[in-house]
């Protein structure tokens, strides 16, 4: 973990105060219902967390990228499910970051500054771990782009106020013919589908969005017609680590629950055995390496170095090591976590591996760092 | 009291079979036995004939010596005592050499009432034997049996045709071919499958049943068996718009007949 | 060695693979929803001898061997695991009770139990650390010809519907290892069942804690002798671990088989998935420690239908699963990628199933410990 400035402290603090305050004593019930939590928006409205991707000069707390890791744990350490609402809406922001102009960053920071969320929508039902596979159409008709197709999978995607869409304007180009775009909700056409039913992080929001001859202007398009796809791989990039970051915060409330568990069940004299501490040990040694892969990331981010390989092999490490912490912590705790609370850490770390990019598409792109051509030999080296 | 037997073949388990895609030839070499699905049909038809009227139910099977893994298989559901014949001659035998050789072996047997069997089999379909062996035994056939019912010693059949059901009864010994929606088979209990180990066994031997090579040989001889696989056509239309896919796809519906 | 079933274990297993597609299939997902206890699916069970599968002719059992009975729960399993979990169960206490019971206890409860016209649940642990310790251990006082238990059993599976306990107290606190076991009739005064709890998985086989409040039995419920209950807890536990290896393994198949489906028609880059090798890779992990798992128990049922020692090659099993058990789940899912965490689908329900399978519900150190102390 990077050493932590005053600030960076003090801005953990509040985060862990935001957590227990709002999310911990909710998790559990939101989880059972399945129902989202508007709740949440209000109070992350008030201390403007969702703001904290965006630049100062925007009105926006413009935290660092470690800071930002920092706050997000925190999120995922009280529920992931909350805490994806909350780092989908920070990703759904992340496109205008990248390739938005002046104008179209204050229209789009306008709704979120004042308490809305985001969405970034590029999943199809033909277009999953294959993102190029986009079939939503759009159509250039004088000063408009109309657009037509169905998306999947949208986090935040029914309560969103603004919404980053890939369509394909060129369908002759492949991936180079897919551009993105910022739509309202609100513009007629725009509807919101089906609700998915999930596995663990119940409380997300995750629909499907139905475009039917949706209108924007062509003042919408964000950067150049077939960026899309490159805008949607820099967005990810960034998105990556936050997802990275909710599973390290989920990974690390299943050990302290182990933890916490266990001085009760062993109380006094009653110690665990080795056997017993050592898979405790096993899981503090996943989790901070997963902790430290993130914030070096991070770290990468905010020195303006590149970092996608980073990101890939950050949000892959992370999101195993949720998994794996929390169904050690499941088999540690039996029957108790079993009808608990525990359980549902189980349920939410599954999605880690899975969203964002699969681990299995993470680690094709960290397979091209590795396998690609040599680096150049340092200057003052003879070459080998 | 009805003295019932059936005829049944053990067959490949179709499920199992896999179609090597680069000639369409048939992998067998994972393929599990399984009793003929319409002859299961006619094995719990006869045992349940058998528990309202009372009688007994024999079986009887003429197959490789694959047919030793269904003895115990058909014992657990109904018959009391199974016959069963195992011969080379049965890997290329034809609905003419089964029925030969099934005739032969209920001549020597007793003289039954009903003898059952399943409308085809699930390999070959050809809906032949139960017709062929009814001939062979000089007895009236009944096909297409869809509900089946004993009143004193009147046999009454319903057949399901194809655009009609006709009502058959017969008086005495009768051959009977069943669909597959006669019943639904029961799944046998734990204790009947441990009972069939109890229950006789009985091996014909083929050179018993006095038949000459001629009736041992088939009549028509399979060459080739190739599985199917659809060939999709896979045209895709992509033009601008839905409404202008939707028109190319009605028209080539319409060129191809189809509406 | 032969690694195959005999004809009989094979003809058993299809029975089971047939009754499960006819009687639970249908149901398995309403069952998830509602948690209700399938009476309906017990009494079937009953009906076709698989309630009394382990147990001798005499008693209405049908008397196979415990090879028969991991593969029947293992083809119960891969359609409804809860359902698997409720007849484990229930063997548990029917094989306590034929085991060491007293004629007058086999003959009130064993028949009952084959039929499925009692419920039968086994109550050993305890919110302490183990049975026997803690505030609220299950204790045996012996009073008036009889004895008065008090305490709280925890996480009882079929409690509630249950009609009879057989539940482990200590007699005298000085020996908490030494326990012994009851046999206690559901509607004994006293005796109250807490709120079914609510389970990740496994839905339809109720889970309580049950407390017993002053609760008066006679003399005559004692099950074996006083004092040698860990014994018969020991031994029934062994058995039900090695029991639930197959409902982990059948579960795991299930997921195998469908992600393989899935994979086989999903299609991504202009082919299925099931062609890219990541997704191979994820299926054949999958295949291989379902393989090797059922080898490992199925080896370790025929010691137990032998006669012959069979503790360690349990423990083995046990430790297998409990490493494996859930990376079956976790990449199976994974195969079916977002499709694979929508509970339209079934593998989020497998995977909470399994999960409840390889809980060690023992020490957390054992099965470990209990291998290496065999070999060293």
């Amino acid at each position: 973990m990077s050493i932590l400035t005053a600030e960076q402290q003090e801005i953990k603090k509040a985060a862990k105060e935001f957590v227990a305050k709002h999310i911990i004593p909710n998790a559990a019930e939101y989880d059972k219902t399945a129902e989202f939590h508007p709740f949440l928006l209000e109070a992350a409205k008030e201390s403007k967390i969702f703001t904290m991707a965006i630049p100062k000069k925007y009105g926006g707390l413009g935290y660092e990228a470690v800071t930002q890791a920092v706050v997000v744990e925190e999120w995922g350490y009280g529920c992931a499910g909350m805490g994806t609402t909350l780092a989908a809406g920070v990703l759904g922001m992340d496109s205008l970051l990248i390739a938005g102009n002046e104008e179209q960053k204050q229209r789009y920071f306008d709704p979120i500054l004042k308490g809305g969320i985001a969405a970034f929508a590029l999943t199809e039902p033909g277009a999953g771990s294959d993102a190029a596979g986009v079939r939503t159409t759009a159509v250039r008709s004088g000063d408009e782009y109309i657009i037509n197709g169905t998306k999947c999978f949208i986090t935040n995607g029914g309560y969103a106020s603004v919404y980053v869409i890939l369509a394909k304007t060129d369908p002759s180009k492949g991936v180079k013919g897919i551009s993105a775009f910022m739509v309202e909700r609100g513009r007629p056409g725009f509807t919101i589908g089906e609700t998915e039913h999930k596995l663990g992080i119940r409380s997300s929001n995750t629909v499907e969005l139905l475009l039917k001859n949706v209108q924007v202007p062509a003042g919408n398009l964000i950067g150049k017609e077939g960026d899309g796809m490159k805008i949607a791989m820099m967005t990810l990039d960034m998105g990556r680590p936050m997802i990275a970051a909710l599973a390290v915060g989920v990974a690390q409330r299943a050990l302290d629950e182990c933890v916490k568990y266990l001085h009760q069940r062993f109380p006094g004299k009653l110690q665990p055995g080795q056997t017993l501490q050592f898979k405790l040990a096993d899981m503090q040694i996943q989790l901070e390496a997963a902790r430290q892969t993130l914030h070096y990331t991070m770290n990468l981010r905010d020195s303006g170095l590149p970092y996608s390989k980073e990101s890939a092999i950050t949000k892959t490490l992370c999101g195993d090591v949720a998994m794996s912490v929390t169904t050690q912590a499941v088999s540690l705790m039996g029957s108790y976590a079993y009808t608990s609370e525990i359980a549902k850490l189980m349920r939410d770390a599954k999605i880690m591996q899975v969203y964002e990019g699969t681990n299995q598409i993470q680690r094709l792109v960290v397979s091209r760092a590795v396998l690609s051509p040599a680096p150049a030999v340092a200057a003052g080296q003879k070459a080998a | 009291m009805p003295k019932c037997l059936v005829c049944y073949k053990w067959t490949l388990d179709e499920k199992d079979i896999k179609i090597k895609p680069e000639d369409l030839s048939l992998d067998t070499s994972r393929a599990k036995g399984k009793i003929s699905d319409f002859d299961r049909n006619a094995i719990e038809e006869a045992t349940r004939i058998v528990e309202q009227h009372g009688g007994t139910v024999h079986a009887l099977t003429y197959g490789t010596s694959a047919v030793s893994e269904s003895l115990k298989d058909v014992l657990s559901r109904g018959p009391e005592t199974i016959y069963w014949i195992s011969d080379n001659s049965a890997e290329t035998a034809d609905a003419c050499v089964t029925a030969n050789v099934l005739a032969a072996a209920v001549r020597k047997l007793e003289s039954y009432d009903l003898i059952l069997c399943g409308e085809g089999s699930s390999d070959l379909f050809n809906q032949q034997t139960a017709a062929r062996l009814a001939a062979l035994l000089g007895l009236p056939c009944i096909t297409y049996v869809e509900k089946l019912s004993v009143e004193g010693d009147t046999v009454r059949a319903t057949r399901k045709l194809a655009d009609c059901t006709e009502v058959a009864t017969v008086k005495g010994p009768v051959v009977l071919s069943v669909l597959g929606t006669i019943n639904k088979p029961r799944i046998p209990s734990l204790k009947q499958v441990l009972g069939a180990a109890k229950k006789p066994k009985k091996e014909i031997k083929i050179a018993d049943l006095g038949l000459n090579a001629e009736q041992l040989h088939p009549k028509s001889i399979h060459k080739t068996v190739k599985g199917f696989v659809a060939k999709r056509k896979t045209i895709i239309y992509r033009e601008a718009n839905a409404a202008a896919n939707v028109g190319k796809l009605t028209s080539s519906l319409a060129a191809e007949g189809l509406l | 060695m032969n690694f195959q079933l005999t004809e009989e274990q094979r003809l058993i297993e299809q029975s089971a693979h047939d009754f499960a597609k006819e009687y639970l299939d249908p149901v398995v997902e309403q069952l998830d929803h509602t948690g209700d206890f399938p009476k309906a699916i017990i009494k079937e069970l009953a009906n076709h001898d698989f309630l009394g599968l382990h147990l001798p002719a005499d008693v209405g059992g049908a008397g196979a061997g415990f090879v028969s009975y991991v593969a029947v729960i293992e083809s119960l399993s891969r359609s409804c695991a809860a359902v698997a979990s409720i007849m484990n169960n229930q063997a548990m206490v029917s094989y306590a009770i034929q085991h060491w019971g007293t004629e007058a206890q086999k003959k009130q409860y064993v028949q009952a139990l084959v039929k499925g016209e009692t419920i039968g649940a086994f109550a050993i642990y305890e919110h302490g650390p183990t049975p026997g310790i803690g505030p609220d251990a299950l204790a045996a006082t012996k009073r008036d010809g009889g004895y008065v238990l008090k305490g709280t059993k925890a996480y009882v599976r079929n409690a509630g519907e249950a009609g009879v306990y057989v539940a482990f107290a200590i007699t005298d606190s000085a020996e908490p290892n030494a326990l012994t076991a009851f046999v206690v009739d559901a509607k004994a005064t006293g005796l109250k069942v807490g709120p079914k709890l609510n389970t990740m998985g496994l839905r339809g086989c109720p889970v309580a804690h049950v407390t017993f409040d002053n609760v008066s039995v006679p003399e005559t419920a004692v099950l074996g002798a006083v004092k040698s209950g860990r014994e018969i807890a020991t031994r029934v536990l062994t058995l039900a671990s090695v029991a639930e290896a197959a409902q982990t393994v059948g579960i795991g198949q299930a997921a195998l088989e469908h992600a393989a489906l899935y994979a086989k028609q999903r299609v991504q880059f202009g082919k299925p998935v099931a062609t890219l090798q990541a997704v191979q890779t994820l299926l054949a992990e999958a295949a291989t420690d379902c393989y090797l798992a059922r080898l490992g128990l199925r080896s370790a049922a025929q010691l137990i239908e032998d006669a012959k020692p069979f503790e360690t090659e349990a423990a083995i099993v046990k430790s297998f699963l409990a490493r494996l058990g859930s990376k079956i789940l976790v990449d199976t899912c994974q195969v079916e990628g977002g499709m694979g965490y929508s509970e339209a689908m079934p593998l989020p329900r497998l995977f909470r199933d399994i999960a409840g399978t390889t809980l060690l519900d023992a020490p957390a150190d054992f099965p470990d410990y209990a291998i290496a102390a065999s070999i060293a």
